[in-house]
């Protein structure tokens, strides 16, 4: 075997031009998958890591119903003691916060324009580490400077616990003309369906990933939200883990525990509720299956040519070492190695080469225009995925042997007498 | 005893929907340890009938017997056996493979065998050194002239120890005196380990050398 792997590789570079262009081929066709696949698994971490960050969280807690009736009837599905919850949710060091969320929907008047609204009462010092709120940045869609970007984009952040203040989605804030520090008026039915209003000062105006969101949200203190609502309960907890990786785990622990302690509550995961994440990895994944096939096919043929030159120019060498007493399927597996060997030499420069291309580009950063749905510009870099590398690698490999079958055959159904004859 | 048996091998070639004789109706015995020259004018029959006898080629009536065994009923895979333990060849264009070294050709002709790699590259520099070329056992066959690449094809054809060596022409591609001096050595594998050796020719220096003259003319055998 020794022998056979010294013959196939010195064959292999009997033409070292022809050779150089193969691997070259295979190479090329290993940065490009290891690229495309780094990129788009990057853009689908930000994605995720954006959702989660800006609306989701990992986990949110519901009172049991919510989910299947709290469109219909949402002030029916609050939870009365979110800091019950909250006590119970610290017994998991793997959560790095919960806030409590109080969601409704009504009517901001500034006097000369009405639009409708979804508010988010939030609880402010907790959610300037669970959303990407007023002052915090994120390497998520941010250009150029990821860490500081802030995205009250206009006037300031959330100050107090209950103070009569909002923060109002950018989009909104455009259609209303609204100013910073002016007074608006919301309105909207209590949770027994009273009809209730409430001044409240425009603090800032912020912007978020989706366009959609900030089109009609509004934020504003819990407390104060509370009061418009005439309530103490919240509507939902919102757990942020400290990795994303946990999510499952951890879900399924808190639902066990809800379980045996016979609490009245619902859970639902940040991937039940992202659905246009979910397509656009789908999409993401497909995109690069095909690149994977073209490429594939790309250099399928380039081995193929190589291969197929090689076993013509060495018809009396087959028909030498086939009189020698090598078997058809000894000759098809010396030629079946070279093919091997390409893909393996191949692979493993694209390999080393497609983490170099990798990790300068990801050190610079592409610029990219806003996503579908979004506003703002970003930057993405490249991820090393180990999975990414291990099967192109594998697959550079494989077309090597594939792309070599046919040759290895014609090499070994060949007639030693023609063979020896051939010149 | 016989080693080689042929009988009554016919072999045609089809052309262009025209059949054309080869060998015909052949018989010939070989006995072991023979030095035996097949003679005869080019197209005469004499590289067929050594195909037939090497298990490449097969006829298309008769039997060749090589060692007792009917080669007729045997498959692909087990003539590729026959011919890795007991015969091997001697080409006229030498026929070595260009990417190996003059040792390495030789250990090649030895994949077949169940040894280590350090018995293979041992056995493969004694059979160079009885050619006298161990000095060139480093260089590649571009880098040694036609009669040396011959010694190192006949250390080749040697170092498995077979049966038979089958030689085709082995002296065609060579000037007269290292022709000479390829078959002497052939002549002296012959005798020290008594090998039958099996060539074809027409040159009647290297006839005057054989220990039997077999004249092959027009497909027809005349002892």
């Amino acid at each position: 075997m020794r022998l056979a792997l010294r013959l196939a590789l010195r064959n292999i570079f009997r033409h070292r031009g022809r050779s150089l262009i193969t691997i070259s081929t295979i190479t090329f066709g290993c940065v490009a998958l290891i690229f495309v696949g780094g990129f788009f698994e990057d853009v689908s971490l930000q994605m995720r890591e954006a959702y989660i960050s800006s609306q989701l969280g990992h986990i949110q807690v519901y009172r049991r119903g919510f989910n299947e009736h709290g469109r219909k009837e949402p002030y029916k599905y609050l939870i009365d003691n979110p800091d019950v919850v909250k006590a119970l949710l610290r017994t998991f060091p793997e959560v790095q916060y919960a806030t409590s969320r109080l969601q409704f929907s009504g009517l901001l008047s500034t006097g000369i324009k009405t639009a409708t609204f979804i508010g988010q009462g939030i609880e402010v010092r907790n959610e300037k580490t669970v959303s990407r709120d007023p002052g915090e940045g994120t390497r998520a869609f941010v250009k150029k400077n990821p860490e500081s970007l802030p995205m009250v984009i206009e006037g300031r952040g959330l100050s107090d616990v209950g103070a009569y203040e909002i923060l109002l989605g950018k989009g909104l804030a455009e259609n209303m003309k609204a100013a910073i520090n002016s007074p608006v008026t919301l309105l909207t039915n209590s949770v027994h369906g009273a009809i209730n209003a409430l001044d409240v000062n425009i603090r800032g105006v912020f912007e978020t990933a989706q366009k959609d969101f900030d089109d009609i949200f509004i934020r504003l203190p819990l407390a104060t939200a509370q009061r418009l609502l005439s309530t103490r309960s919240v509507q939902s907890v919102v757990i942020k883990l400290r990795r994303t990786e946990d999510t499952e785990r951890i879900y399924k622990s808190l639902a066990r525990m809800i379980k045996v302690k016979k609490m009245d509550l619902e859970l639902r995961r940040w991937e039940d509720l992202a659905d246009f994440y979910y397509k656009t990895v789908a999409l993401f994944q497909t995109f690069y299956r095909v690149i994977r096939l073209v490429v594939g096919i790309v250099v399928v043929l380039g081995i193929f040519n190589t291969m197929n030159m090689s076993v013509m120019e060495r018809i009396t060498e087959i028909g030498t070492i086939m009189a020698l007493g090598a078997r058809r399927r000894g000759v098809m597996i010396l030629f079946l190695l070279e093919g091997l060997l390409l893909g393996c030499i191949g692979g493993g420069v694209g390999t080393i080469c497609g983490i170099v291309v990798v990790r300068a580009v990801s050190k610079v950063g592409i610029v990219m225009p806003p996503a579908p749905g979004t506003t703002s510009e970003w930057l993405a870099t490249v991820q090393i995925v180990p999975s990414i590398i291990l099967s192109t690698f594998v697959l550079a490999v494989l077309v090597g042997g594939i792309s070599s079958l046919y040759p290895a055959y014609k090499a070994s159904r060949l007639q030693i007498v023609e063979a020896l004859r051939y010149r | 005893m016989s080693i080689i048996e042929v009988k009554n091998v016919c072999k045609n070639y089809t052309l262009n929907k025209i059949t054309v004789p080869a060998l015909k109706n052949v018989s010939l015995d070989v006995a072991a340890g023979e030095f035996l020259a097949l003679a005869g004018p080019s197209g005469s029959g004499k590289t067929t009938l050594l195909n037939m006898i090497g298990c490449i080629d097969a006829p298309t009536s008769g039997e060749i017997w090589f060692d007792q065994q009917n080669t007729g009923g045997l498959d692909s895979d087990a003539l590729a056996d026959l011919r890795a333990q007991k015969i091997s060849f001697v080409f006229q264009n030498f026929n070595l493979l260009p990417v190996l070294t003059a040792v390495e050709n030789v250990e090649y002709a030895l994949f077949s065998k169940s040894l280590t790699p350090k018995e293979r590259r041992k056995r493969a520099e004694a059979a160079l050194d009885s050619m006298g070329l161990l000095r060139l056992a480093a260089h590649k066959p571009l880098e040694m002239s036609g009669g040396q690449q011959q010694r190192v094809a006949i250390a080749r054809a040697i170092v498995r120890e077979p049966l038979v060596v089958l030689a085709d022409e082995p002296t065609a591609n060579l000037d007269r005196k290292t022709g000479q001096e390829i078959v002497a050595l052939m002549r002296e594998c012959n005798r020290r380990q008594g090998t039958t050796f099996i060539f074809s020719t027409h040159d009647q220096k290297v006839i005057d050398v054989a220990g039997r003259v077999v004249s092959v003319w027009d497909g027809e055998v005349h002892s």
